[in-house]
């Protein structure tokens, strides 16, 4: 509040109205910008080229908000940036590699890497980051120390081929809709992330356990004064994003196949989707999945050169002018 | 009554003793210790540059690697690809690596701790791909190869001395920055923004600047790399290459200049030496870092720096200046966090 005092203090209704204004422009010149875009690459291509771009954007996207809801809900509660969430990632979809191929089963495959995870992220939680507990700049560092440790021994374990996770029967080849063919397995992602998102904002926002979240994302000393045991819930927050980050892998796995050196880039994807959406919000980790997915597919197709540099030019013009996300509270 | 303190006196032998074995390892080394020699003194340069943006600004940086590896593709594109002679090389590569930082101090300068962790982690990755991406200039996977030295400096050992004199003198210009004013200002944005915004600075023109200086120190460590290896290829911008400048500026002392190099050090014959043998560099890597985090934070000049002013204070003869540590030499931790929260 510093600024505060050398400038006359503007009333409260003031500020806000300055506020509602300021976002009532940028939401406009964001759907202004998105029509025009979209206008755009209709020039570029077909209407049937640019829904098949649109659903292969949203399945990709869907991936990444399994993994950035996971990440922004640790970071929310914790204040703990787990840049090991990209190996957690790779390595559930290794495991749930393996257990397609034991079992032939892929909701056990699913659930068996996701539990894996689970059981490394309470591992991380408890043994490596407790005794660094609050400061934040070696906890990040740490979590990097670790993806190179995860991601170095996946390599020992599964080698370094391109390896896809075998989907089962029912989930292969496309899907016809009149004269469209889509892949079903990419629909079922998709429906999967659209259920599991809907299950989020539910226990987030109804239930008693979203409320003990949502509280400790505020102000944790009174939560834990409450009588509530927040390191427990800590310890609980951190397995659940962990457990997502390994369902990631294994569905990410069925259409992008994993291979070495892929924690490191969806955890690029991922960052970059709580850093346009906002960090800590549900809405913001939908927000930046959707985008990211579109832009990533879109700019693979017209601009195939230049896909990473597509990813950079919003995060640049989010960050110098919302530089705390899309959705992203204001500190 | 005596010109310099102990601490000092013991300080400025060590330097003068450093600088005289790096002087003599050419006619004590072979040319393979002595091309590691070059690798260190350029990792330390490069983790001199963290440092100076991590320990004393206190803004961790995991992207600096993309900066380093673009000035080195600036050289590697005029050298390859245009056939330019070595002053436009160098020209360029400088020129690329301070437009990479600018347009990275610009995307990162209002945020901080691990929100500019994130970013400049996602900055560096972003390098990485577009090096994949552009195999116009970059020659994508393969990289650019065959850039040569100048022929006065073409033998191992003339790079050498090379190296070692380009690298001293970026530690004079960084030691005298650390003192200036600037570094002052620098380490004010590390302690508190909001104070230093009340004495009428702007954190984030701040943080640009350093990011800037910082950045300019890193492509002289990458150009001097490309030289030293011949080529560059887009492993040079991976996020490993930015984490291990990180671990070696916190294993050898953050917020020190001579930290990041002595670390340096260790970790290049960590990885050429000893992990030989060893196919598991990476793993070795992490747990390391997972180590230092954990239990040595401090770094090896930061535990140095206390011991040796524990047993200085138990002496009988404490003199005035001996005791009391250098204050623009105190050892950061990076446990450091701004009074803001981000």
């Amino acid at each position: 509040m510093a600024e505060l005092v050398t400038e006359a203090i503007p009333r409260e209704a003031v500020i806000r109205a300055q506020q509602r204004r300021r976002r009532l422009i940028y939401t406009a010149a964001g759907i202004v910008a998105f029509a025009l875009l979209v206008w755009w690459i209709l020039g570029k291509m077909s209407l049937r080229s640019f829904w098949l771009q649109s659903l292969n954007g949203l399945s990709f996207g869907a991936v990444l908000f399994f993994l950035a809801s996971g990440f922004t809900l640790i970071f929310g509660l914790m204040r703990i940036t787990n840049l090991a969430h990209g190996g957690f990632y790779l390595v559930g979809g290794y495991m749930g590699f393996s257990v397609m191929k034991w079992t032939g089963n892929f909701a056990l495959a699913l659930f068996a890497a996701a539990l894996g995870i689970t059981v490394v992220g309470l591992f991380t939680e408890r043994i490596l980051l407790r005794p660094i507990r609050g400061l934040e700049k070696p906890e990040v560092l740490l979590t990097i120390g670790l993806t190179f440790v995860l991601g170095d021994l996946s390599l020992a374990v599964w080698g370094g081929d391109p390896t896809p996770v075998p989907v089962p029967g029912f989930l292969q080849g496309p899907l016809r809709i009149g004269d469209f063919a889509y892949p079903r397995y990419r629909l079922f992602v998709l429906v999967c992330a659209i259920v599991v998102a809907i299950v989020l904002f539910y226990i987030e926002r109804r239930t008693r356990l979203g409320a003990i979240v949502r509280a400790g994302v505020d102000d944790r000393e009174t939560v834990a004064a409450l009588g509530i045991n927040i390191k427990a819930v800590f310890t609980g927050v951190f397995m659940f994003g962990a457990f997502l980050a390994g369902f990631a892998g294994v569905i990410g796995g069925g259409f992008l196949t994993l291979l070495p050196g892929q924690d490191f880039e969806i955890l690029l994807f991922g960052l970059v989707v709580v850093i346009l959406g906002g960090l800590g919000s549900l809405p913001g980790a939908v927000l930046g999945a959707v985008m990211v997915g579109l832009i990533d597919s879109f700019a693979k197709a017209l601009v195939p050169e230049l896909s990473f540099f597509t990813l950079f030019a919003p995060m640049a013009l989010v960050l110098v002018l919302r530089p705390q996300g899309l959705l992203g509270k204001e500190e | 009554m005596r010109l310099l303190s102990l601490t000092a006196r013991v300080k400025l032998g060590l330097l003068v003793a450093a600088i005289g074995i790096g002087i003599a390892a050419p006619y004590l080394f072979g040319s393979f210790i002595v091309g590691l020699l070059s690798l260190a003194l350029i990792a330390g340069l490069f983790a001199m540059s963290i440092d100076l943006l991590a320990g004393y600004a206190g803004l961790v940086t995991l992207g600096q690697a993309g900066i380093s590896a673009t000035a080195a593709y600036g050289v590697g594109y005029m050298a390859n690809k245009v056939g330019a002679g070595i002053p436009a090389q160098v020209l360029v590569g400088i020129a690329a690596g301070l437009v990479a930082s600018a347009i990275f101090a610009a995307m990162a300068m209002r945020t901080g701790g691990v929100y500019f962790i994130m970013i400049t982690l996602a900055q560096g990755m972003i390098v990485w791909g577009l090096s994949i991406r552009l195999y116009k200039i970059t020659g994508a996977e393969n990289g650019l190869t065959g850039i040569e030295r100048p022929s006065a400096i073409s033998e191992y050992w003339q790079y050498y001395y090379f190296v070692l004199a380009v690298v001293l003198v970026c530690s004079f210009l960084l030691f005298i920055a650390v003192r200036s004013p600037f570094g002052s200002s620098i380490k004010g944005i590390r302690e508190s923004e909001s104070r230093m915004r009340m004495l009428g600075y702007n954190p984030a023109l701040q943080k640009v600047y350093v990011f800037m200086v910082s950045g300019f120190f890193a492509s002289v460590a990458g150009i001097l790399l490309v030289y030293l290896n011949g080529f560059i290829s887009p492993f040079a911008a991976y996020i490993s290459a930015s984490a291990i400048g990180v671990l070696e500026a916190i294993l050898g002392g953050i917020g020190t200049l001579i930290g990041p190099m002595i670390g340096a050090f260790i970790i290049v014959y960590i990885q050429n030496i000893v992990s030989t043998n060893l196919e598991r560099w990476p793993t070795l890597l992490g747990l390391i870092f997972i180590v230092v985090i954990l239990f040595a934070r401090q770094g090896l000049v930061g535990a140095v720096s206390t011991g040796w002013h524990r047993w200085l204070e138990r002496r009988e003869r404490v003199g005035p200046g001996d005791s009391a540590g250098d204050v623009a030499d105190r050892p950061g931790d990076l446990s450091l966090e701004s009074s803001e929260p981000r």
